[in-house]
């Protein structure tokens, strides 16, 4: 490769065949050759330090996760606001986000199963001036759950009584995506 | 960890997943990548900038902009190989920003914070020195490619994506820095 001619010892080897011979048996050439001797050295040397300097103690500052978040909070989507129903005036209402929230950790609760993305949307409004909710969840699935359809089944009973029971809205329709499959131990 | 325990079960979940999430906003599922992460992007930045001030920035700056622009990335299982080409990119315009006496003035540069780990500094042995010295003798493209290869042990496809390069021109590339860095570590043999 003419890249590497540059590194071509005076014998006509090159740095990169050196490198890739390292572990092997050295053959007579390696032996003899003082250019080869010398490379060798000096790449053995190299491979000790990298090993060292992987080995360095994780040097990453305590406080940059702090710093990062604060940043990364400072700028949050809120989503879209749906009211809920309220006997008092003055309404009350809740981000999309938070349903999506909501939504997910029911859906996680399941087994089995992990929530992705939650689509929240709005599709019309009840007697009670509540928000009527259609919602989509995609999921992925452990693999070698053998019980797929009682998983799902358990995942959409789950989700449904969240919406009820912890957000106050009622989902008039449910989407399961299955989009994706992980290993234990992922 | 305080409040809700969404995304704090008790098996660590998959990056995909933690990026699905993290794409819907939940600034929960973003902090587990964040922790997941900064550890190996602060160790390329240090090693490619040879200054942990500007290193921190960066790592931040990323992680900040990839939070922005999580819904342009379409393959949730992309997202490693977007920050560590993210990293990079910020690292190389650090690097030509900088006022050219500034990248060759060894002893000026800040050398890792020492006083904060004592115990590993009377360990800092003068072969891992004469490394970290050699590196920054490399053009900034050498150093970025031998590192991602040698101490992240990604492949030369993917470095080529990181770097914007076909994998020939990676692979001549860390090619000539292991023969710089093997002619200077000779001494230490």
């Amino acid at each position: 490769m003419a890249v590497n001619e540059d590194y071509a010892l005076p014998c006509g080897r090159d740095v990169d065949t050196i490198w890739d011979r390292l572990d092997r048996d050295t053959d007579e050439h390696d032996q003899d050759c003082p250019h080869c001797r010398t490379a060798r050295e000096g790449l053995l040397a190299l491979r000790s330090a990298t090993r060292e300097l992987i080995d360095e103690p994780d040097p990453t500052p305590p406080d940059l996760l702090g710093r990062i978040m604060s940043a990364v909070r400072a700028e949050v989507r809120r989503g879209q606001m749906l009211d809920l129903a309220s006997a008092e005036p003055g309404g009350v209402a809740v981000s999309t986000q938070a349903i999506a929230v909501v939504l997910r950790y029911a859906a996680d609760s399941a087994g089995g199963v992990r929530a992705r993305r939650v689509r929240v949307r709005q599709v019309g409004v009840d007697a009670a001036g509540a928000a009527q909710v259609a919602a989509e969840l995609t999921l992925t699935v452990r693999l070698g759950n053998s019980a797929g359809a009682e998983t799902l089944a358990r995942v959409r009973e789950l989700v449904s009584a969240a919406a009820t029971a912890r957000v106050g809205i009622t989902l008039v329709s449910l989407n399961l995506l299955v989009e994706d499959v992980y290993e234990d131990g992922e | 960890m305080k409040g809700g325990a969404v995304t704090t079960t008790s098996v660590p979940l998959d990056d995909a997943t933690l990026v699905s999430r993290a794409r819907d906003g939940d600034v929960r599922a973003y902090e587990q990548l964040v922790l997941r992460y900064q550890g190996l992007m602060f160790r390329l930045a240090l090693k490619m900038l040879h200054h942990r001030g500007d290193a921190e920035d960066v790592v931040q700056e990323v992680f900040l902009s990839v939070w922005r622009k999580l819904g342009q990335l379409h393959d949730d299982h992309a997202f490693v190989g977007w920050l560590y080409r993210s990293t990079t990119n910020r690292c190389l315009n650090v690097i030509r920003a900088r006022k050219p006496q500034a990248d060759v003035d060894l002893e000026l540069a800040e050398s890792p914070r020492r006083d904060a780990q004592p115990e590993h500094a009377a360990q800092v042995s003068g072969q891992l020195e004469a490394l970290n010295s050699a590196l920054q003798t490399l053009t900034p493209q050498q150093r970025a490619c031998w590192l991602l290869r040698e101490v992240h042990g990604r492949s030369y496809d993917e470095i080529g994506e990181i770097v914007g390069a076909n994998p020939t021109a990676v692979r001549g590339r860390i090619a000539r820095a292991r023969a710089q860095l093997a002619e200077v570590m000779k001494a230490w043999r």
